[in-house]
């Protein structure tokens, strides 16, 4: 009889999934860190984010299970039941995204993508010196630094429920197995 | 109390330096002393330039124009002098 040990992690995040996460957070950072006289270094890194955004955006279509959108992504009444679940401290552990993650990713990915297209409009002859773009373009930036906050927040609060590092998964890709009430 | 008052004074200065680029620095003193933003935007308009914003940065006049050739430009000037003032290359 062979023994019943622990089964073996299951591959969750792919690698592009994991290396775009990961430049992406880089981007933001060194955009935040150039946001004062360092022009043109600022626009390429911006450039790089919007590339980025969009390549997850196709990834998002084509990728492998895990990292498409229809596989986590949920309407309002499904997500508003799992944040109730989630306040009564009793949801079910999620093997991909939960269905509050993914929509903290839809909106990451959103304010990225206006962040970087209002830094580009002010480059553009219409809107060089635009006061609005300006504010707009720094009122994203800012709105950008309180979504990762939540979404720190977000992943530290579901590594402790469920007692797994989902940081250390997107550096792996690995996640336990799901077993009884998980969703896969 | 002394602490609370010390932290609104970093606060305070940080909020004045904010916009602070660190692209270049004027010594132009008060403000009484320096010449109105219409006499640059004056000045530059005879060169041809289209002003699109004028603001201060490091105690210069920071200009963001289309030049003579209708290029796009982010130009500094004295405003004491209304002199320009090269930026540090990055």
């Amino acid at each position: 009889m062979a023994a019943a040990g622990p089964r073996p992690p299951v591959k969750v995040w792919d690698p592009l999934v994991r290396a775009g996460h990961w430049a992406l957070v880089a981007s933001i950072a060194a955009a935040w860190l150039t946001r004062k006289g360092w022009g043109a270094v600022h626009e390429w890194i911006g450039y790089a984010a919007l590339a980025l955004v969009a390549l997850r955006l196709v990834w998002g279509f084509i990728g492998p299970r895990y990292a498409r959108f229809s596989q986590f992504i949920h309407g309002p009444a499904h997500t508003l039941r799992y944040g109730g679940s989630v306040l009564k401290g009793n949801e079910p552990r999620h093997v991909g995204h939960n269905p509050l993650g993914a929509w903290m990713i839809v909106a990451l990915l959103t304010v990225v993508a206006a962040a970087g297209l209002s830094g580009w409009l002010f480059t553009t002859d219409r809107y060089w010196g635009d006061e609005r773009v300006e504010d707009l373009h720094e009122a994203l930036a800012i709105a950008l630094l309180v979504l990762v906050t939540l979404h720190v927040a977000g992943v530290v609060a579901a590594s402790l429920r469920h007692r797994e590092n989902l940081v250390g998964a997107m550096f792996h890709g690995r996640k336990r197995p799901p077993a009884g009430d998980d969703v896969a | 109390m002394k602490k609370t008052a010390m932290l609104i004074g970093v606060f305070a200065a940080s909020a004045v330096t904010a916009h602070a680029t660190g692209l270049a620095t004027c010594d132009s003193g008060p403000t009484e002393g320096w010449q109105p933003q219409a006499a640059l935007e004056k000045k530059l308009t005879e060169q041809q330039w289209k002003i699109r914003r004028i603001k201060v940065d490091g105690g210069c006049y920071e200009v963001y124009a289309m030049n003579e050739k209708g290029e796009r430009v982010e130009a500094y000037f004295h405003p004491v002098t209304l002199a320009p003032v090269p930026t540090k290359p990055r």
